[in-house]
């Protein structure tokens, strides 16, 4: 299943807004940002945490990375690589960045076509949060679900329920994306 | 038949019979094209002369159009007709004779073709009878025959000289021939037949010159011509204009001071007249010419006058003349002004003399001769008008600047000496063309001579400093430096070693510039120069209050910014994206300094200070603590030592003095240090100092960095003793060979590696060093042995002869001289160790964004990795293709990496 088509559309209308807004300031802008992620990337590199990694996606200007968590221990998504896709708005980091599940997940707050329900990526969101906070609380979500507000209700249930169900579930939806 | 005469002759035969007068008189010019075409076939071999009489004689008689009514006074006119012929006839005599005849005065030439003699009394009756009744017609007659004349006798001669191009002063004896052969034609005209008619005479004469320059040009092709005659005045133009002096000049040049004395009166050299007082100056080209010039000017002006009357002059030769001028005028703008890179230079003036008073002269002088007009009158002549002059003066500067940018390289490379030649590219760089000329020309030579790898940075920067100044003297816009500087910055920032000697070059002392060899010491003198404005510089285009506002060139860049002052330094720190480039090196160099032992870093303090004027204190303040950390620590020191607790142990376990140097880390750089044991007494000493310390500075730890130190070392042998400072590491490793029994110490390297907990090559290294100093000597490979007894002269050569040394090579190891150099190798050896630890060090940095590359973006080549490391990695990517893919290829061998198809690397999970 391919789901990738559905993201332009549903992409995080405020993102969108608020580049739109500061298209007059733009040029200045990107080079704030640029600097901003450069710094984030070098500390990524520089002080790497287990289990996360993110690396700006081949078109040089920085604006897009691609990130992968290794799924945490004693999960069910124990050992599996997850691919996410983030795309900085100019207004970085006064805006959050958009983030997808580009790998197939199944999870109680992440729909089929990859957008995640998280608040720090929402109306939380906050300039001294990064890409690696981010991708920390993501891997967090992942053995800690918000089941409260659900985007797969479904799953939201199992893991309730039936925790083997819901790993079962979770590694038949999984498919490895290094492959292209 | 006609195929076995030589061409040239057979067209000599074809061309006498074309002349025939009657188609010459019905069409004068276009009938000898065409009948040469049609008439070869009809013709008969008819070489003889008579046989041209016979024909033109009733030809002539038909001109006069009355041969069939044979009236008294038509025989009369007939006779007298003939009789004028008869007198008028040009012998046949050939060429041959002319060329023998060409240098005479042409009294011999002329008798030898009879033309002197008087006419009979019956012929001068006929002629004056002709002149009265019809002299058009004898006139029209004697003008063809000029021409059938010359055509029969002369051409194939003057063609034959003409082949021969090599000879000098062809043209000359050309001319000289055909003066002397139109004074053959016209003489009897002059002397006999003028004297009877009273008026038209200029007509009549006139018309037969027509006839002889017609016949000329047609004979000589100018294509031939012309090539001579520039030479011919080249030649003496060249001595005219005094280009050949000046060629002398920088040949002779220190030589003939005596003779330039004396020949000073008259001189075009621009060196001669720089020395000149004002008011010679102005005399100098225009009084005392030299003889050699004027007879070169008279020769040449009787030569064109010469030209001019057998028709070779006019617009042709004008044109000639125009084209040798315009060669001299790069000639002598190039011997006179090449090299004259003198300040405050007066070359343009000079030129301007030069062209008014010498250049303008001779132009004017030659246009009156060769004026277009044939006929002789002066209505023809070219005027050289003051607007001519005045063209010819900005010619002459065009040239100058084209010499300037040149040899504008040369130029930069001689600043501040060569200022004079930027002050003459100003009069040239008026027009936008002539700038965008100097930037191309400028910008053409640079990758030539300077931006290559075998210029050393040093010596760019030190061209790039030149370049700034000379270009903002020659510019002080900026338009032009900014449009030259790019290639020289893009080219610097590429080169690893710029900031290196930058900074090393503010930091060199100004003063004792001796070692200017591979230091910008001039930036350190630069960087005392006072500059209000630099912080001012960059104000925002909309500064509303600035009054003195103007746009920007029209030929600016873009994104052209506009530098008030001619600020080296800034132009040099500009060059990098961040201060913080350069403010990491000024640490690191800084901190090299500030580790010597030295009394004061007053040197240094200063510096620091008039930077912060320019990069504000906040950019500079690791550098700021770093000089505290020096002066605080000296205080502090004395505090330690003098301190009780310190001092009293010292004096009881009889250790030496310990001096410490207080850095604080996080604003030190890294230091790349090499680890290992130092002497316990030594590092119980330090242990004391740095309870000492803890006490005056409670929060604060001190962590000892052994290898940074130095070290006053003093050893006592049985019959010498040495005392010198080393380093900490030299000193460890002696220490080591230390003891009190009488026997000399033998150590081991690998023995000394494992106590001190040392590298070997750093222990190598050690031993060497104090082997150079004659206080080791290796008596086998790595075992190094203590030199108790310094060995005389003799004792050395008897060692040596005995053989007690192993082998040739260890004898020769003894040698302080060859240790010495063993050592520093040695010492290379062990720094370019901790120097490759240091980069794989930075490479694992490296390697963490390959891993986050790898593990997110999938495989990828290794043109991909280092392109997009190039892009992430912040300062960029400093290694080579083929350093990282051995990089690679090790981490392939140790399984973090796979290859796989298409030779992409791809991480292992």
């Amino acid at each position: 299943m391919d789901y990738s088509m559905e993201d332009t559309q549903n992409s995080a209308p405020e993102a969108q807004q608020a580049s739109k807004l500061n298209t007059s300031g733009q040029k200045g802008d990107t080079h704030n940002v640029t600097k901003r992620l450069q710094s984030e990337l070098m500390q990524l590199m520089v002080s790497p945490s287990p289990g996360i990694s993110a690396f700006p996606d081949a078109d040089g200007n920085l604006l897009s990375w691609t990130a992968t968590i290794t799924g945490p221990t004693e999960t069910p998504y124990e050992n599996l690589r997850l691919k996410l896709s983030f795309a900085f708005p100019n207004n970085y980091p006064y805006s959050p960045p958009t983030v997808l599940f580009k790998t197939p997940i199944y999870h109680p707050n992440v729909d089929f076509s990859g957008r995640i329900c998280l608040d720090i990526l929402k109306d939380k969101w906050s300039a001294v949060y990064n890409v690696s906070t981010v991708l920390l609380s993501l891997q967090s979500l992942l053995g800690e679900p918000n089941n409260a507000s659900p985007l797969n209700a479904q799953a939201a249930e199992l893991w309730d329920s039936d925790q083997a169900e819901f790993k079962r579930h979770v590694l038949a939806r999984h498919q490895d994306l290094d492959e292209e | 038949m006609l195929a076995t005469v030589p061409l040239h002759a057979a067209r000599r035969r074809v061309f006498g019979s074309v002349f025939s007068p009657a188609t010459l008189e019905a069409h004068p010019t276009k009938s000898t094209t065409l009948q040469h075409d049609q008439t070869p076939a009809s013709f008969e071999s008819t070489d003889s002369s008579s046989t041209f009489k016979d024909s033109q004689a009733t030809s002539f008689a038909t001109i006069g159009g009355s041969t069939d009514t044979a009236s008294p006074e038509e025989s009369a006119l007939n006779q007298a007709r003939l009789a004028a012929k008869e007198f008028l006839s040009v012998p046949n005599l050939g060429f041959d004779l002319i060329y023998k005849f060409r240098n005479t005065d042409g009294s011999e030439a002329l008798k030898e073709w009879n033309r002197l003699s008087p006419p009979s009394k019956a012929t001068a009756e006929a002629l004056g009878h002709l002149m009265r009744t019809s002299p058009w017609s004898l006139f029209d007659w004697y003008a063809n025959d000029i021409r059938r004349h010359f055509l029969v006798n002369f051409r194939t001669g003057l063609s034959k000289l003409l082949m021969c191009l090599d000879s000098d002063g062809l043209l000359r004896i050309i001319v000289d021939c055909l003066q002397l052969a139109r004074r053959i034609y016209l003489a009897p005209v002059v002397h006999y037949l003028f004297p009877l008619i009273g008026n038209h005479q200029g007509a009549f004469l006139a018309q037969l010159q027509r006839a002889f320059h017609t016949v000329v040009s047609y004979s000589l092709p100018w294509a031939g011509i012309s090539p001579l005659l520039s030479r011919e005045l080249t030649q003496d133009a060249v001595v005219i204009l005094g280009i050949d002096t000046l060629d002398e000049d920088s040949d002779v040049d220190e030589m003939s001071i005596d003779e330039a004395d004396m020949e000073r009166a008259y001189s075009v050299s621009y060196r001669r007249w720089r020395l000149e007082s004002p008011e010679s100056q102005a005399h100098m080209m225009v009084e005392g010419e030299d003889r050699r010039v004027t007879i070169a000017r008279d020769q040449l002006l009787a030569f064109l006058n010469g030209l001019q009357l057998v028709g070779l002059g006019g617009d042709q030769a004008q044109k000639v003349f125009a084209n040798v001028m315009n060669v001299m005028m790069g000639d002598f703008v190039r011997a006179a002004y090449a090299g004259e890179w003198e300040p405050h230079s007066s070359a343009p003036q000079h030129l301007g003399q030069w062209v008014e008073n010498v250049y303008a002269r001779l132009a004017v002088q030659v246009l009156a001769i060769l004026h277009s007009d044939p006929a002789g009158s002066q209505s023809g002549a070219m005027d050289v008008s003051a607007p001519d002059v005045a063209k010819w003066k900005a010619m002459g500067i065009a040239r100058l600047g084209k010499l300037r940018v040149s040899e504008l390289f040369d130029v930069i490379v001689d600043w501040p000496a060569s200022s004079g030649a930027v002050e003459d590219l100003r009069h040239f760089t008026v027009s936008s063309g002539a700038r965008l000329y100097v930037a191309n020309g400028f910008s053409a030579i640079l990758p030539l001579r300077l931006l290559h790898p075998g210029a050393s940075t040093v010596e760019i920067l030190q061209v790039y400093i030149s370049i700034i100044r000379a270009f903002h003297m020659l510019d002080p816009k900026g338009v032009l430096l900014d449009r030259i500087a790019r290639p020289i910055r893009r080219y610097l920032r590429d080169r690893d070693d710029t900031v290196k000697v930058i900074v090393s070059g503010l930091l060199a002392d100004p003063i004792g510039q001796e070692a200017a060899g591979d230091t910008l010491a001039e930036l350190a003198a630069e960087l005392t120069k006072v500059h209000h404005h630099s912080m001012q510089n960059n104000k925002s285009e909309l500064d509303f209050e600035d009054m003195y506002w103007t746009p920007d060139p029209v030929d600016a860049a873009p994104d052209y910014k506009k530098s008030k002052s001619v600020d080296v330094i800034d132009s040099l720190v500009s060059l990098f994206d961040s201060k913080e480039t350069f403010v990491k090196e000024m640490q690191t160099l800084l901190a090299d300094r500030l580790m010597q032992k030295r009394q004061d870093f007053d040197q240094e303090i200063t510096v620091l200070e008039l930077l912060k004027v320019r990069f504000g204190d906040s950019a500079l303040q690791a550098c700021e603590v770093m000089l505290k950390d020096i002066a605080d620590s000296r205080r502090l020191d004395h505090a330690v030592r003098n301190d009780r607790l310190f001092s009293s142990y010292r004096k009881q376990a009889g250790a030496g003095r310990l001096h410490a140097k207080i850095l604080s880390r996080f604003f030190w750089p890294e230091f790349q240090e090499q680890e290992f044991k130092i002497p316990d007494e030594v590092q119980q000493l330090q242990e004391r100092y740095a309870t000492c310390f803890e006490k005056f500075k409670d929060t604060r730890k001190l962590r000892w960095r052994n290898a940074l130190g130095q070290v006053t070392v003093e050893l006592e042998f049985e019959n010498h003793t040495f005392k010198d400072e080393v380093t900490t590491w030299q000193a460890t490793v002696i220490y080591a060979f230390q003891s009190d029994s009488d026997e000399p110490a033998t150590k081991a390297v690998p023995e000394l590696a494992e106590e001190l907990e040392m590298t070997p090559a750093l222990v190598r290294s050690a031993c060497l060093f104090w082997v150079s100093k004659r206080v080791l000597t290796e008596v086998q490979r790595d075992t190094y042995r203590v030199l108790e007894v310094l060995p005389t002269e003799d004792e050395e050569h008897h060692t040596h002869g005995a053989g007690t040394f192993t082998d040739a090579s260890d004898s020769e190891a003894g040698d302080t001289a060859n240790a010495a150099a063993a050592a520093e190798a040695a010492a290379a050896a062990a720094a370019k160790e901790s120097a490759e630890a240091a980069a794989m060090e930075k490479m694992n940095v490296h390697w963490q964004f390959i891993v986050g590359m790898l593990t997110n973006q999938g495989a990828m080549g290794l043109d991909r990795i280092v392109m997009m490391l190039k892009i992430a990695v912040p300062g960029g990517f400093p290694f080579s293709n083929e350093e990282l893919r051995e990089f690679l290829g090790g981490m392939v061998s140790k399984g973090k990496l796979e290859i796989v198809n298409g030779g992409n690397y791809k991480i292992v999970h």
